[in-house]
């Protein structure tokens, strides 16, 4: 097929024209440059090299602030959220359930028992039985663990601290709840029978009665073991 | 080196100075004949010549063989031609119709084509050519456009790369026949 817009007469004519061709010179500039080009290959890629140089470290910058806005942001919201565990002190009052204490005797042996009895040996299987379910409570433990002001400390140690390790916040925010808790129980059952038998012991027989009548006021469940009956009631 | 235009250059793209050197020389004629035939300066028509190359240089990273090669070069060629045009005072819509560009050189008879009156006849007929026109039938020649790569090449339409082809066909034909 012909192209009607081609005259082969005129192209003829055309190529009779005196062949130009560029200087020498000239093409040796090109070339010269070319090749400068394809040896500074990144030249057209110099932006996107350094844009992503610059990126990299601020990338790593953003994930490590993030990081670190994360773990403060976790740091500081455990403590509260440890503030709504601890039981109420109508709670605390009531008696654990049955099911529950018993792990909690056999993880961690209260420390009151052989304080309360010196000599293991002794006491009767009623007694023990009957000593056994209140000391078995997880409630001594905390009351006998930090003191209020240490846990205040702790506390406050634990937010100020909150840049440092994660442990060691962890550690903080543990005692704090411990402190909390402790300070949420006034005295338990068990201190205050001993405290009424104190009283009975010094003589001080009304106020060992008004205790008494507000221990079995407060703690009408509470079964009260033989031997300690015997020291807290009038004779 | 073997391989296509496209070949080449994209090898250029990666790197591969050698290639350039193969495109270059491929093209080299033809271009520069283009330019010169289309502002009729030697000077200007080398400078513009390297500024031409110097963007293809530049380019590389950005060329895709979407089109033909030398499609894409007689592209840049135009766009760098039509900034002269511009610089000269002539607007792109003039470029059909204007007979000399202003400032063109008094055109003096050309030495190699002294005695042989036909030639320069003809020559002086191209010369003559509005730079639209004379363009199409440079690009026509020299590229080995059809219609249809000349209106890509010149961003026009078809049916005005066809006119200007068609006209000045007709006058370079009647260069031939005086």
């Amino acid at each position: 097929m012909t192209d009607p817009l081609h005259d082969d007469a005129v192209s003829r004519r055309y190529r009779e024209l005196p062949p130009e061709e560029p200087p020498r010179a000239l093409d040796e500039a090109i070339l010269a440059a070319s090749q400068r080009a394809a040896q500074a290959r990144p030249a057209p890629l110099v932006a996107p090299t350094g844009r992503r140089r610059w990126y990299v470290p601020l990338a790593a910058a953003a994930v490590i602030v993030l990081a670190a806005g994360l773990g403060l942001h976790l740091q500081l919201e455990r403590p509260e959220v440890e503030d709504v565990t601890p039981p109420s002190p109508t709670v605390l009052a009531a008696p654990p359930p049955q099911e529950a204490r018993p792990k909690v005797a056999e993880a961690k042996p209260p420390p009151q028992k052989q304080s309360a009895e010196p000599a293991p040996a002794a006491p009767a299987p009623p007694e023990r039985s009957a000593e056994s379910r209140p000391m078995s409570a997880p409630k001594p433990q905390a009351m006998e663990a930090p003191a209020p002001a240490a846990g205040a400390r702790a506390d406050d140690a634990s937010r100020e601290s909150a840049r440092q390790s994660r442990d060691r916040a962890e550690q903080s925010v543990a005692s704090s709840a411990m402190a909390k808790r402790s300070m949420a129980i006034e005295e338990t059952p068990e201190k205050a029978l001993e405290r009424i038998a104190e009283l009975r012991k010094a003589g001080k027989d009304d106020e060992a009665d008004r205790a008494l009548a507000e221990f079995r006021k407060r703690y009408p469940d509470f079964r009260i073991s033989d031997e300690m009956k015997a020291k807290i009631e009038r004779r | 080196m073997e391989g296509s235009d496209e070949a080449l250059m994209l090898n250029y793209r990666e790197g591969g100075a050698a290639a350039f050197e193969e495109l270059y020389r491929r093209h080299k004629a033809a271009l520069f004949r283009f330019v010169l035939r289309s502002v009729r300066e030697r000077a200007l028509a080398e400078e513009l010549y390297q500024e031409i190359w110097m963007r293809v240089i530049e380019a590389r990273s950005r060329y895709e063989p979407q089109a033909k090669f030398t499609t894409w070069l007689f592209t840049i060629a135009h766009h760098r031609l039509v900034d002269h045009w511009r610089k000269k005072g002539l607007q792109l819509a003039a470029l059909d119709d204007a007979i000399d560009p202003p400032g063109a050189p008094d055109l003096e008879p050309h030495p190699i084509l002294e005695g042989k009156q036909g030639l320069e006849r003809f020559l002086r007929a191209l010369e003559a050519l509005p730079p639209a026109q004379r363009e199409a039938f440079l690009l026509h020649e020299e590229a080995g456009m059809n219609v249809a790569e000349i209106a890509r090449a010149t961003g026009a339409n078809e049916e005005a790369a066809k006119s200007r082809l068609r006209y000045a066909l007709s006058k370079l034909k009647e260069a031939l026949a005086e």
